[in-house]
């Protein structure tokens, strides 16, 4: 049950998320679609991670350097994905209101994948009995 | 009096083990610090497009400072001191000289960029944000690059 909880909970904030972002881009006040450009890095997140883990296992000595590596690309796409509606209010192609619904809905969108990837991350106690 | 703040703890947070996670802190922060100096850069490049305000060769000092980055940590701090089982395909005498170019680009990048800054804006008394935007890209890079090197432990490489 708590894996059925915790998935709802999560789907829920991706959900809330997805709105805000909607938000700022599609409310007659701003009305302009350039922020959807942040789903590109919402989609790339967890990418570099997922490679890192499949591709080395724990034992290895270089394991941890590749870790390392896609932990660091991933908080690159995590700091574009906020610098970029930045950049948009300041070329002044939205407005900053719309900035500001945009990044609340980037911090709730990473909050969920990394609540996702802490709760059904490990693979060491994976159980079959969680569903 | 002297000495009074000797006995100062800080509160013990037990809850996470710090030490456990020092290389995985490390690249977090040097991975906020390095996109951060690159967006930097992308902004003022946005807000100030015209090649005089700033002149489009100024990236040139952002690409060698990334350049240098990626150059100092191909090589680990084992391959330096010949610590290693495998010597890599330079051996330990390669692995310094990469090591030293690329320090050589790093320390190059981030003197040009202060002297982009101070040469071609304090002292022009033009709009000072482009030479800010290039120095701080520099700046970060350079500091991402000294955290990501040297704030991770080899040890726990096995």
């Amino acid at each position: 049950m708590a894996g059925i909880k915790a998935l709802i909970s999560l789907s829920f904030g991706g959900a809330i998320g997805l709105m805000f972002l909607m938000l700022g881009c599609a409310l007659p006040l701003y009305n302009q679609y350039w922020p959807l450009f942040v789903l590109f890095f919402y989609v790339l997140s967890p990418i570099p991670y997922c490679i890192a883990r499949r591709l080395v296992d724990d034992t290895d000595a270089m394991s941890n350097a590749c870790k390392e590596l896609a932990i660091f690309l991933t908080t690159g796409i995590v700091v574009s994905a906020f610098g970029l509606p930045i950049v948009f209010a300041r070329a002044r192609l939205i407005e900053w209101g719309a900035c500001a619904l945009v990044l609340t809905g980037n911090t709730v969108i990473f909050a969920t994948i990394f609540g996702f990837f802490l709760v059904f991350g490990s693979n060491d106690d994976f159980s079959w009995q969680q569903w | 009096m002297a000495g009074f703040l000797d006995n100062f703890r800080w509160p013990e947070c037990e809850c996470i083990d710090w030490s456990e996670r020092r290389n995985a802190v490390a690249s977090v922060v040097a991975g906020v610090l390095f996109f951060t100096g690159w967006w930097i850069m992308i902004d003022a490049a946005v807000v100030y497009p015209k090649p005089e305000q700033m002149n489009h060769a100024f990236h040139t000092c952002g690409v060698f400072s990334t350049l240098a980055f990626f150059m100092i940590n191909a090589v680990s701090n084992a391959q330096v001191r010949g610590d290693s089982y495998e010597s890599g395909c330079l051996g330990r005498t390669g692995a310094r000289v990469w090591l030293f170019i690329g320090f050589m680009l790093m320390f190059g990048s981030l003197i040009a960029s202060m002297w982009i800054l101070f040469g071609a804006y304090v002292t022009q008394n033009t709009n000072v944000y482009p030479g800010l935007a290039v120095f701080f890209q520099n700046a970060l890079i350079f500091f991402s690059t000294l955290i990501y090197k040297f704030g991770r432990t080899e040890e726990l490489w096995g």
